[in-house]
Order: C-alpha cells, then structure tokens, then sequence
C-alpha cells in the first residue's frame, strides 16, 4: 500500500466537473458584453491593398491596426517581439488577424465578417520544410528563412566517419498535431478602475499580460489577468492565448466595454497553432563490428510564419535527440523553418516527441539492418549516471532503465513474445525508451523565469497559497496542496488556492514545461517550510521562496553547453498490435508503461497523466493525420481530424519507479510531458514488426501502412 | 429562426408535410450537424422542419410474414437489440456512432441523409430492404437502391416521408460485415463491406456484395452476383482473381480528409476476396 505524499486524495476540483457545475469562461455572462469575432486573411502570402469594411450598425466596430493606442506596438511581445496584432499590410499565413469586429449580436458579427471585403496581391509561398529551405517565393524571414540554426558536437564525429566501416542513412518524419483541448479557446477582457483585466482559459497569466502591456503602451500592471478555469491546454493555452487578447484588449481601449471571444471547435481547429511538423535525417557510422561510432543529425522543424516559442523548441527537440543513448561522437545541425503556415507552437512534449521518435526509430532501423535485436542494440548504449549528454552535460542521476526494462519485459511478456511472433506476421512488439528534462531547457528557469512562491497565513489562521500555475485538468489545485499540508502537518482541503490573478500572486512561471510539481512544488515546499516557524506566532504572516540552481548544474545559453536540464523523468512504453491483413487497420492489444519520476505527489493524479499521455500519443503516432492543402488545414472538424475514443486503444498498464530527486518537492520530477514522448515510436515499432517494414513517419494511419506493404 | 412542426400524429405529420414543405427531422444527428453554426448562435436549418422522431407509430419493430418492418423513427439502440431485424443489420447498427447518438439517430435518418458512407444503407441494400413510402396521396414501396440516386439525393417527393424500411424474411445463410471506420466509434466509414451468400452442397446459390464510401453511391453489382450464383466451391476457387477483378472497375472511390483513394480501392477488393475464402472455408 502507498503510503506518505504517493497516497492519493480525492481532487479539489473533481466533483464540480464531473457534475458540471463548474463555469467555464463561455458559462459566465458579462453585463454589456461586446462579442469579439476576429477577421482573418484569406490568403497564404502576399500584401492586403484594400480592406472594405461594410457600414456598421450602431454599437457596432471594426478593431484594426489603426486603433491600437498611442504608442503602442503591433508586435505581441512573446519570447520577444513577434506576431503582429493585427496585419494591414503583409501576409504571411492563411487565418492571419486582420481586424476584429466586435458588437452586441453574435449572428449580426458573423454576417459582418462574411461582409468584409479584402483585396491582396497574391504571392507564391512555402508551405513545407523543403519548400522553406529553398525560400520559395522569396524568403519570409532574414535571407534564409531561419529562426534558428544550431550546431552541437560531442567527440569527435569527423574521425568517428573517417573510420566507418559503413554509414547507415535514414529519414524520420512527423507531422502537425492539433491540441483538441476540450475547452476550446475563450477570453474576456474588460475595463476595471482604469485598469485593462483580462480574464482567460490559459496556461500562462504573467505571459498574457507581457504580451499585451506594449500593445496598449501600458505599464505590465495596468493589465491584471485573471485565469479562468481552463478545460485542457496541452500547451496550446502557453502563447495562443495572447493572440486573441491582444486583439480584444485594443479593441476595448476603443469600445470601453467588455469583450468576450469565445472559439468554436471548427475555429479553434483552423486558426489555432499545433505541434511542429519535424524532419530529421540521420546518418550514422559503424565500425566492422557493427558498434555505432558516429552520428550526423540534420533536424528541420515546420516553424511557420512567425518565431513564437519555436528556437526553443528546436532546443529541446535536438538535445533529445539522441533519446536515452550516449552516442560517442555526434555532430548536429538544427534548424526552424520559417514557411507560410500559421506558427507552431508549444505542444506537450515540446519538440522532445519528435526528436525521441527520430532517435528510437532511427535505432530500430539500425538494428533491423545489421541482424541484431533492436532492445538489445538500444540497452548497450544507455546513459548511465556520469554519462555525457549530447550538449556535453551530464547525468547527475542514477539511471534505473535497466531494471525497469527487466521489469517491463517480464509484465508485458516481452521475450516470449517477441520470439513468437516472426517478422511480418500481422502481430507486432515495439518498446520504447525515453526521457525527458525537467523544467526550462538551459538557464531558462534561472535567466528568464526566476519563479517565486508566496505563502500566506491569514489574520484568521487560514493558510493561503499564491502562484501563478494553473490547475488545467493536470490536478495541479491538489497537488500543490497536498505538497504545503505534509510540511505544515494539516489537511490539504483547508489550505486556499485560488486560480492566479496577477495582481495578487507572484510570478512562479507558466505553467510549461513539466515544470510546475519538480520546480514550483518544491517553492510550494520551502514557502511551507519557512512559514511553518511562524504558524503560531499571532496575526498574518507570510512566507517566499525564490528558485536557485540546483549546485553542480552548468549551462551556456551562447554555446549551448552544459546541461541542458538538471534532472530527467525517464520512461519505457511496450505495445503489442495485430495489424489486419486485409485493411492493414491496427488492434493494439497491450500498453505497458514504466515510468521513474522521482516521487509521485499523488498516485492517481500520475497514472491519469500516463493513461492520458500515453493515449494522447498514441493518438499522435497512429491516428491524428493533419495535412495542409493550399495552406488551410484539411482536416479541420471532429469528424475527420480523428483522436482516439476509450475504444481505441485497450487500457494502459502503468508503474512506477522511485528514485527521488534532491532537489524536487519529496523528490518528485516532471511527468506531464515525459508520459506523452514514447507511446508513438513503440506504436510505429509495433507496426515496423507487424508487417516487417520500415516505418519512418508517424501518423502510422493503415493508409501508410498499405503503402508500405505494397510498395516495400 | 427556423420553424418547425411537432405533430401528434402520423396522419397529421403528413398533412404538415403536404402543407408546408417541412423536411423530415428524426434524430437530427445529421441536420445539426450539417447546418451547425458558429458559437453561440443558433443552427441555420434552410428549410422548416418537421419533427418525426416521437411518434410512437414511426418507432414500431415488427415482423410478419414478409420480412422485418422498421418505423421510420426506431432509434438504433431499438433496432441493434431487436430480436426480429436480421444479425448483420443489429451489428452494423451497433458498429455506428456511439451509445448517446444511437438513442437519437435513426434508421430513416440515414437513409434520407443517403450518403455513400452510410453504414445502415449498405447493410439494407445487401439484405435487399425496401422503404416505404407515405404521403397523404397513398403509399408506394420502392428497393433501397432505387430510392437513393447520388450522395443526397432520394426520389423522394415534396409531400412524402419514409413510414418504414422493410427487410424481407427470406435471406441468404450467411453474412460478413465488415466496417473499416477511421476510429473505432464516433467513426465515419472509409469503406464497407456488407456481403451475404448461400452455399449448398458445395454450390453458391445466392452471393452478394455492397460496398459503401467508395462511390457515389453504395455499390452492389446484381450482374456481378449473377455470374457467381451457381458456382460450385472449387470453381469460386479458380475464379477468385477473376471476380476481384471484375469488382474493381466499378469501386470509384475518392481522396478526402478521411482516406485516399488508393486505399480505399485496394482494402475493399481485399475483404471481396478474404469474403470468398471464408466461403470457400465454411463449406
Ligand atoms: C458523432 C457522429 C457519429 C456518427 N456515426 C455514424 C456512423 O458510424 N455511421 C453512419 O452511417 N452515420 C453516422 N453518423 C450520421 C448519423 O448519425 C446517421 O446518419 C443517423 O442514422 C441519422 O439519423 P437521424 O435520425 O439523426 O437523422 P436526421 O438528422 O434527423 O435526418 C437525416 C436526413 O434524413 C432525413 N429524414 C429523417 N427522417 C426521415 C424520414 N422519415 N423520411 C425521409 N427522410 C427522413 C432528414 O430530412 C435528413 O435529410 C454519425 C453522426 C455523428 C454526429
């Protein structure tokens, strides 16, 4: 039995959701609400010449780049100054903002911007990775069309291909993903005592209010943020969210009444950003005897139109890109590709996926070609606590993947399995191994984010907690709860936590990254500790706690060198899959996931992020194909962008095991972006030994796959 | 806004239909969908509508001597666990959307919606169902296959609705449904297959094949059937490529967000062939 902080509790917030009770931010009327209804340009690329805004009925208004107030700057500042609020002039997207029309009357908007007559000057755009690189129509961004262009070296890779015996060539690909966050994206702004309160479903109060603050040519706290409870983000609520606010704070600096923009799901789906398409080419040197010695790595991501957080993600993406595996001599190049698409954005796993993806495949194509079990290739080149990172970092932990492998092998019936089912005949295993870094990549958390906690206890004995994280449906109300009431010995139903204002909470960081429990929780856990001193003492008092670098971690954000992350969570996912031989649909018949994470804060809160997670990747690696067709999303609705349902995938066996982290709150690490990052490789492996051939991109749709069993 | 009518009755529904035109609206798991609109607005129906889904003499399932009726407004959770409709039609029912829909949407609902991706009309074509047709002028009875003509188009008149789908009694022995969806619920067909035979004494007397999602409309080949009935088992053996590439011409499927072409094509000539093996297996 689980015993201590593991123990689960019932959620805070489980029962009103599940009863509907809860009020989102599209259940809340505002008195004398204007809706907001963005208008968006019709073309990929090129330059608007007219915008014809029909006549408006009274109470009614048309919300452009001339409105924006004095001074202000169309540029919503994301990591740095970066999309422009609205455009009036230059096009580089399809479902760019123009205007925003707001009023009274929803079905009187609509009709308005069907009305709104734009006139462009067309021009040829590049909408894939290739088609960016070689700046078709002209380059979008600099002269080459990069937002980033990295290179890292470990050893020696130039003798490492010197000696090859042979070189093995590969291409991994995957593709866009849409979030499918159950509450589509919604936000009301509104005037309050001179100030500008935004009111959003999001992941990032503090990023809401940087981004719109120069917009409005306003001091950061004349914007106050208020989150709203927030069905689901997946990363889609990190900068997305600031987007729609920029457009309906200006617009209230204009109107001088509240306005609310409420997404459907079609809209949300067609205009919203999704994960970043990725392309990486391998090429990697054995040795006669078949030991890897070598590795070249050209990594592309589909950055889009704009930067938003996508240099970072690249970041990530390549310094996962070599997995679990220290490889001895690797030489890498990344890039971020600027095409006419709408701007990729963050997306759980946050480049990790796609570079993990790469690498298992990659390796299990390497193992397919020089006759050797693909487990046995990957286990003899796993990290082990010493061993030196891709960015020439090290593994300060211990590393338990083999004895969580001996444990996977053994609950999923791995061996007998693997032996039974020959080659190519419809039934299939694929395993996985995976990790993920905890917190910003590099010194983010330390240069950038710098969070602090508060602690209160209030006049009346009542012990508040303030933080800028939101509870998204992670279980973040509890576990941040759970985490103060260990140290302070009292209930977690009696501790307070309201979702963050920003005008009353400090800024612990957004809520990214896998970054709230190991980072933020263990700020939770020091503000506890500081204020359980004082819980006695008579009247208020207060307690913080500021983040510091965990000592003997090193990072150059010029270089990119050091260690990129102080601490992994580390992951195994086994699939088992029967792939029919008429219709090539694929019946996955077992998940088994083992996952150390340091500590768990609250058991039933880590196997719902692993179930959803794993399902979640699953969904991205087999079914969710998004393709761009003249720019616009081809699949934009419930029916044909295709996630998984409970009946998709058989239920998912999780386990977990300790190792706890010593500069975590009760040792625990990330896990919300570490569960997603396996599932699709060992799916797209399962099906690889299915049918006996080398898959390479995901989606793995039964389109693909008969495609490859017709065409080898 | 749009109107809408609630009848009392059957005989007052097609007074309504004759007097105002109104479109039949069962289950409205199509309408709403189709004419869904932006958030917080109303859905934009073109038409008024005629509520037919609560009237108990449409949702009657029955059966005589002539085969299986089903009201026009049995909901599929009824039709998938009735004992009197016939086994491939309760497992196609039972294979479309999800429990919540299949207590609102109907058989008549999908046929009237009369798209090449209905799995409901695949499985009625194969098992040669018939609608019936009521208007105040009388009623006329007309083969499934007939009554659809094009993705969204029935020759169904201005004053007319379907009372009832019949399923004649008599069948073949056997039958194999198989459903290639894009998920295993909620999900829309990228094809189907609905196949039915008789074999005896190693002689296949009856033999059929509907093929949906993979042409304008569900495809069934009665001259194609025609050259297998009478074949005995080991001929069906020799002439299995034959007979595959006799369907291929005719299954015309389309590239769209769901599936491609290509796939689509060669999945449904696959299961044609794996229906004959299993014929050839079960003797
Ligand atoms: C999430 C989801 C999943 C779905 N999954 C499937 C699936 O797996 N397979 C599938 O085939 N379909 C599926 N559908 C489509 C739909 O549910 C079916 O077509 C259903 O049978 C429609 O029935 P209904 O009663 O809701 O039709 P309605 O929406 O009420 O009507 C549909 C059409 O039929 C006409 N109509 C209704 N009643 C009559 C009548 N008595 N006489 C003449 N015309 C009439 C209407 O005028 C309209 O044109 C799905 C829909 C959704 C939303």
């Amino acid at each position: 039995m689980t015993t201590g902080i593991s123990r689960s509790v019932p959620r805070v917030d489980a029962y009103d959701k599940a009863a509907g009770i809860t009020r989102y931010i599209a259940d809340i009327p505002v008195a004398g609400v204007c809706y907001g209804k963005l208008v968006r340009t019709s073309i990929s690329r090129g330059t608007i010449l007219d915008i014809d805004v029909p006549e408006l009925p009274e109470g009614f208004w048309f919300i452009s780049e001339g409105d924006i107030p004095e001074g202000g700057r169309n540029r919503i500042h994301m990591i740095k100054e970066d999309w422009p609020v609205f455009t009036n002039s230059e096009v580089r997207f399809y479902g760019q903002t123009i205007g925003i029309l707001v009023g009274p009357d929803r079905e009187q908007l609509i009709a308005l911007a069907d009305a709104v007559r734009v006139t462009y000057r067309e021009q040829e755009a590049a909408f894939t990775i290739e088609e960016g690189l070689a700046c078709r129509g002209g380059a979008l961004h600099g002269d080459d069309n990069l937002f980033a262009d990295y290179c890292l070296v470990k050893g020696d890779p130039e003798s490492a291909f010197s000696r090859a015996h042979r070189v093995i060539e590969d291409v991994i690909e995957t593709g866009f993903q849409e979030h499918v966050y159950m509450e589509p994206q919604g936000i009301t702004v509104e005037e309050q005592d001179g100030k500008i309160v935004i009111h959003a479903s999001c992941q990032c109060p503090f990023y809401i209010r940087k981004a719109v603050a120069p917009s409005l040519n306003r001091s950061l706290d004349d914007i106050i943020v208020r989150q709203a409870v927030t069905g689901g983000g997946f990363g889609g609520k990190e900068h997305f969210p600031d987007i729609i606010a920029s457009a309906a704070a200006v617009a209230v600096t204009k109107v001088h009444r509240p306005v609310q923009v409420i997404f459907d799901r079609e809209e949300d789906m067609c205009y919203s950003t999704k994960r970043h398409p990725s392309q990486v080419i391998f090429k990697t040197a054995l040795d006669s005897e078949n030991r890897i010695i070598g590795m070249d790595i050209d990594a592309r991501i589909n950055a889009g139109a704009y930067e938003s957080c996508s240099p970072v993600v690249l970041q990530r993406l390549i310094f996962s890109s070599n997995s679990v595996y220290d490889i001895p001599n690797v030489q890498l190049r990344g890039r971020a590709v600027a095409t006419s698409t709408i701007p990729s954005d963050a997306f759980r796993g946050f480049g990790a996926p796609q570079g993990i993806i790469a690498a298992e495949l990659h390796m299990s194509h390497i193992a397919r070609e020089i006759g050797m079990d693909e487990v046995e290739l990957k286990r003899s080149l796993m990290v082990s606590k010493g061993s030196r990172t891709i960015t020439n970092g090290t593994i300060h932990e211990t590393v338990k993947l083999h004895e969580m492998w001996q444990r996977i092998a053994e609950v999923s019936g791995w061996h007998e399995k693997k032996s039974r089912y020959a080659p190519g005949s419809g039934r299939g295993m694929g395993a996985a191994f995976y990790l993920h870094g905890g917190g910003f990549t590099g010194s983010g958390e330390q240069d950038i984010i710098k969070a602090r906690v508060r602690m209160v206890k209030r006049d009346d004995g009542i012990v508040e907690i303030l933080l800028s994280n939101v509870e998204m449906g992670q279980g973040l109300q509890t576990t941040f709860r759970k985490i103060a009431a260990q140290v302070l010995d009292c209930d977690y139903r009696d501790i307070l936590l309201a979702d963050p204002d920003t005008d009353r909470v400090p800024d612990s960081g957004p809520t990214v990254a896998s970054r709230s429990i190991m980072i933020v929780g263990r700020l939770v856990q020091l503000a506890a500790e500081q204020l359980k001193h004082k819980l006695h003492e008579p009247g208020a008092q207060e307690s913080e706690a500021a983040y510091t670098q965990p000592p003997g971690c090193h990072w150059d954000q010029e270089t990119l060198q050091g260690d990129a992350y102080p601490a992994y969570g580390w992951g195994i996912c086994v699939i088992e899959t029967a792939v029919d031989p008429d219709t090539c649909e694929v019946e996955t018949l077992g998940v088994w996931t083992i996952h150390e994470i340091g500590k768990a804060i609250d058991e039933a809160i880590v196997h719902g992020q692993v179930t959803g997670g794993v399902i979640q990747a699953l969904g991205y690696g087999s079914l969710e194909k998004l393709e761009l067709k003249d720019g616009k999303f081809f699949q934009h609705t419930m029916a044909d962008y295709i996630i998984p349902t409970t009946l998709d995938f058989p239920g998912v066996y999780s386990e977990l095991v300790e190792n706890p982290y010593p500069y975590g709150p009760f040792g625990a690490k990330g896990l919300g972006e570490l569960v997603f990052d396996g599932a699709a490789a060992s799916y797209a492996m399962a099906v690889q030994h299915a049918v006996d051939r080398t898959v390479s991109r995901i989606p793995v749709t039964p389109e693909y796959i008969m495609e490859l069993k017709t065409h080898g | 806004m749009t109107d809408s009518y609630y009848p009392k009755s059957l005989s007052e529904a097609l007074e309504l239909r004759r007097e105002t035109g109104a479109i039949p609206f069962a289950g409205g798991t199509d309408l709403m969908v189709r004419f869904r609109a932006q958030a917080g607005t109303l859905p934009k129906l073109p038409h008024p509508v005629l509520f037919l889904g609560h009237l108990e003499e449409l949702r009657q399932i029955s059966m005589d001597s002539s085969g299986t009726h089903i009201g026009a407004s049995a909901l599929l959770s009824d039709i998938g666990v009735s004992e009197h409709v016939h086994p491939m039609l309760s497992e196609t029912v039972m294979l479309m959307a999800s429990p919540p829909l299949r207590n609102l949407a109907t058989l008549a609902g999908n046929i009237g919606n009369a798209s090449p991706a209905g799995d409901a009309v695949c499985s009625l074509i194969a098992l040669d169902a018939s609608v019936v047709l009521a208007s105040l002028s009388g009623e006329r009875t007309l083969l499934l296959e007939e009554f659809i003509t094009g993705p969204g188009k029935t020759v169904m008149k201005s004053d007319e609705f379907i009372r009832e789908i019949v399923v004649p009694a008599d069948q073949p022995d056997r039958y194999w449904y198989r459903k290639v969806g894009t998920r295993k619920a909620n999900a829309l067909s990228k094809l189907s297959l609905s196949a039915m035979a008789t074999v005896h004494e190693h002689r296949v007397q009856d033999f059929r094949a509907a093929f949906g999602a993979v042409g304008p409309v569900v495809i069934r080949r009665r001259d194609l059937e025609a050259q297998v009935r009478g074949m005995t088992l080991d001929q069906l053996s020799r002439e299995t490529e034959g007979i595959v590439d006799a369907y291929r011409p005719h299954i015309i499927p389309i590239d769209d967000q769901r599936s491609q072409a290509v796939y689509r094509l060669q999945a449904s000539l696959n299961l044609l062939r794996r229906w004959i093996d299993l014929l050839m297996q079960g003797g």
